[in-house]
């Protein structure tokens, strides 16, 4: 009898070659985005001290909202809002049982990635 | 139920709280959308008058509490997954927890300082 231990085993790292399904997708982004939006917590509270102190910093503050390129990374940012938000209500409304099986985890989960879509879509938009 | 909020199950407690600031915070962004769409202020003097009246000081100020709340959670739930020396989480969750309490206080002193 042949035992293969452990160690032997074929191991798959390349993650490139995972393909994840739709919940793990929602879910592994509603993390990394509730990561990057702790991390913007500095920004945006310099941003709100900055427009409330003077009116040349609210000035200075709408000057760089100007940018084309500030409101790319603006976009950016509200996508991690939007996605956290959408997907935080999918997993709210997980807790109180409703929708749970697979079939519609899934619809939900596709419901979440066209709201956000749409909602950082409206959002360039009105600033652009 | 409110057998699972005594100090028998903690985790309950951590969890139940990351639910209820997530409830909090949605409903203050709703309503800090409409209201910024309703009022629509467009220029400093109108926007100090926003953020100057006490409905926002204070709703604000829940909103982010229950945020740090919310955030702590999260960020101990990431930091156990993915670091796994010890001592380096540990400093790292205090850190993280020190910057929270920071930013509240940044805040509030934004919001009653000016």
């Amino acid at each position: 009898m042949q035992k293969q231990s452990p160690n032997n085993r074929p191991k798959n790292l390349n993650l490139f070659t995972i393909k994840l399904p739709i919940n793990a997708l929602v879910s592994i982004l509603h993390r990394a985005s509730g990561v990057a939006l702790f991390l913007l917590l500095p920004f945006m509270l310099s941003l709100l001290q900055q427009s409330l102190i003077s009116a040349t910093g609210y000035q200075a503050v709408s000057q760089m909202f100007n940018h084309a390129f500030v409101k790319l990374l603006l976009i950016a940012c509200s996508w991690a809002f939007f996605h956290h938000f959408y997907a935080g209500i999918r997993h709210l409304l997980q807790d109180v049982h409703w929708m749970t099986t697979l079939q519609k985890s899934r619809f939900t989960g596709r419901v979440v990635l066209i709201l956000v879509g749409l909602s950082v879509v409206l959002f360039a938009w009105s600033i652009f | 139920m409110f057998a699972l909020l005594t100090n028998k199950y903690p985790g309950m407690r951590v969890w139940l709280s990351q639910r209820i600031t997530a409830v909090v915070m949605a409903a203050y962004v709703v309503l800090l959308i409409i209201a910024l769409l309703m009022l629509q202020p467009s220029d400093y003097a109108a926007w100090r008058v926003f953020a100057g009246s006490t409905v926002f000081r204070l709703a604000t100020l829940l909103c982010f509490i229950c945020l740090s709340v919310h955030a702590w959670v999260g960020v101990r739930d990431v930091l156990r997954d993915y670091i796994f020396n010890q001592t380096l989480r540990t400093y790292l969750q205090i850190l993280v927890d020190l910057l929270l309490v920071a930013y509240v206080v940044w805040l509030s002193l934004i919001l009653w300082g000016l």
